[in-house]
């Protein structure tokens, strides 16, 4: 049975590897597609970043009424920015507003009345800053003069405090982590590995099943379209045979395509990890020991092998490959949802969670990255993968052997 | 040699619970003696191609059965798929792959050694002309090119009865013609052949004896003498059409 088997594998092998399509779609797909995303997008934020800062901003500037050279401290704190600061009046105030809208304009910053009575007699008083949150350079502007302000309003406080002949330090009662201590208590590494189990558990799940529709709705579905099916099933080979060969090559091209989608984000993480914050010592000093790598290879087969017998059952209840594309679809956006959802799962997930098949393979995915998985979770995760695929492994089986499947019309 | 004894085959439908039951092939009974090509005529639907797969394990039979030598397909599954070469002109093979490689392929599958497939694919390529393209995608093959293939992957394994599922649908008159004339040939070296077909004349042409089937039931057995004088005709055509037209105004009176 064995030997029937490895016949078949090694066509079903030599028909994806050999054909350079297929190898583009199965390996090279998921390898380039991660990078590619990820340093376009990184390229375009710094082109961004560097475009926004360098951008020379208009603000218009409402002194208030009863109010005489108001903005004298303000333009020399504004000064850092790189701005051209138009002095506007009341009955201009709507019109300014419409053209920060229209992104003519971006900031309008309009002084109370009475500005000098409110700081000599030390009323708080508020100034409003009118900009466009959609429009990145009236955002920006918005941001850099909160900040300038804010600081222009602590040195005023600090200089009244110094004035009435007290000590600054009034001010500050206590401090939080300024200490130059390591506080994080994160294992080493565990937090780049957090950053990578986002992701990746999603783009692995995708693969798998991307590579495994690619391979196995063509291997079965194909062959009953095409009448080759039927030519197989007169030779002397059984079709446990038939079914566990298919098998392991869907799930080989399933690995295969998770596999390079891992390093695919590997490779893509010098760009996205910035984005998440992380240093770049931080991330060089990220590693994954041969016992990490060991329990990754016992997670990912069984999962493959899980994937690949439900695309596999879907392939050999279809009539063709059409038939079996537009049954496979609804099973795929479940996996995807599955996959969105471990993206979104904290450090305790819902019980039901670790013990659905699929959902707790993913979870101990993540746990792998971040260093801190148990085996009893690997076992559980394992187990259930075994149990479904064997379910539908004789299902699929049970098809094999139904001339109502293998030969509708 | 080939005995189909009595063979029923029964399909079940199942719609919103409802049983429905199609009877494809009504108690067909008939032999196939080595040398000779047996001919399986009648319209499409008549149950010709339920019973070819019945012959070829393909499917199961509701009761009777069919015999190749003394294994029968309801016991001796494997020993009669040993004994079979199945072939049909539906059959699209895969155009990533050479034909050269898909007749080794189909040969492990059928538990031959390396050197027992080498020497069948020699005699089988010289037979049917094919060195010249043995090593092409079959992709790049034309129509009867393809057609040689298929024949040599269901005969790799030396079979004793071919069953063929409409020979020559589809092929131009070329590549008909050295369809039949290969058939004739293995005919002669003692192989049993059945074939089905709607072409009266590649019928007339190729088999020795025919079987006419309408809706599941073996209207006429024998030579093509012992047909003709059974109905007073002159062409099988005529006796075909004899039996087809009656049904096909019945169905039109229905509609």
């Amino acid at each position: 049975m064995l030997s029937d088997s490895l016949i078949i594998l090694k066509k079903e092998l030599k028909r994806i590897f050999t054909d350079r399509r297929m190898v583009a779609m199965l390996v090279l797909l998921p390898l380039l597609m991660l990078p590619a995303m990820y340093s376009i997008m990184a390229k375009m934020g710094q082109a961004r970043d560097s475009d926004i800062e360098s951008f020379r901003s208009t603000i218009c500037i409402y002194e208030g009424e009863g109010n005489e050279n108001v903005i004298g401290p303000f333009v020399e704190a504004l000064s850092s920015i790189n701005t051209t600061l138009e002095l506007v009046q009341l009955n201009e105030l709507d019109e300014v507003k419409q053209s920060i809208t229209d992104k003519g304009k971006e900031l309008l910053i309009v002084m109370p009345d009475n500005f000098h009575e409110n700081l000599a007699s030390y009323r708080t008083f508020d100034i409003e800053i009118y900009f466009n949150s959609i429009a990145d350079y009236s955002e920006y502007a918005y941001n850099r003069v909160d900040e300038v302000l804010t600081e222009l309003s602590g040195d005023m406080v600090r200089e009244r405090i110094l004035e009435s002949g007290m000590s600054e330090e009034i001010l500050s009662v206590f401090t939080v982590n300024e200490a130059p201590i390591l506080v994080d208590l994160a294992k080493e590494g565990s937090v780049i590995g957090k950053i990578i189990s986002i992701l990746l558990p999603f783009f692995i799940i995708i693969y798998l099943f991307v590579n495994s529709m690619k391979v196995g709705l063509d291997t079965v579905a194909g062959e009953k379209e095409r009448g080759t099916l039927a030519v197989t099933l007169v030779n002397q080979v059984d079709r446990l045979s038939i079914v566990i060969g298919k098998m392991v090559s869907v799930m080989i091209a399933a690995v295969v395509g998770a596999a390079s989608s891992v390093i695919g984000l590997i490779i893509a993480s010098k760009y996205f990890m910035g984005m998440f914050g992380a240093s770049g010592a931080a991330i060089a000093s990220y590693r994954m020991n041969s016992i990490h790598i060991l329990q990754f290879t016992i997670v990912i087969i069984p999962l493959a092998v899980l994937v690949a017998s439900m695309v596999l059952i879907v392939s050999t209840f279809a009539r063709n490959t059409k038939e079996g594309q537009g049954m496979i679809m609804p099973v795929y956006f479940v996996v995807m949802i599955v996959g969105v959802a471990t993206m979104q799962t904290g450090d305790v997930p819902p019980r039901w969670m670790l013990s659905t098949p699929i959902f707790n393979s993913l979870l101990v995915l993540k746990d792998i990255f971040m260093q801190s998985v148990t085996w009893s979770s690997i076992l559980t995760a394992v187990l259930s993968s075994v149990v479904l695929s064997a379910i539908l492994i004789y299902l699929t089986l049970r098809m094999f052997s139904s001339e109502k499947i293998l030969f509708r019309i | 040699m080939l005995r189909v004894e009595k063979l029923r085959k029964v399909f079940e439908n199942r719609k919103r619970n409802v049983r429905d039951t199609v009877e494809a092939v009504k108690d067909v009974s008939f032999e196939c003696i080595p040398g000779e090509i047996f001919g399986l005529l009648g319209p499409n639907g008549a149950g010709k191609t339920t019973t070819l797969r019945c012959i070829s394990t393909l499917i199961k039979p509701t009761s009777g059965n069919v015999y190749i030598d003394r294994y029968n397909v309801l016991e001796n599954e494997k020993a009669i798929r040993s004994r079979i070469g199945f072939l049909t002109s539906d059959m699209k093979l895969d155009g990533f792959f050479t034909p050269d490689y898909m007749v080794d392929y189909f040969g492990a599958l059928n538990k031959m050694n390396k050197e027992d497939i080498r020497q069948r694919k020699e005699h089988l390529f010289n037979e049917l002309q094919m060195k010249d393209f043995i090593h092409k995608k079959i992709d790049k093959l034309s129509t009867g090119m393809k057609q040689k293939t298929a024949i040599a992957i269901s005969l790799i394994h030396d079979p004793d009865v071919i069953v063929f599922d409409e020979p020559t649908n589809g092929l131009d008159v070329i590549t008909s013609k050295s369809v039949t004339d290969f058939l004739e040939k293995y005919a002669k070296e003692g192989k049993t052949i059945v074939i089905s077909t709607h072409n009266m004349h590649v019928a007339e042409k190729l088999c020795d004896r025919f079987g006419i089937l309408v809706k599941g039931e073996l209207k006429e057995l024998g030579s093509l003498k012992s047909i003709l004088d059974k109905n007073s005709s002159e062409s099988l055509e005529d006796v075909f059409f004899s039996y087809i037209l009656p049904s096909a105004e019945e169905e039109v009176s229905h509609a």
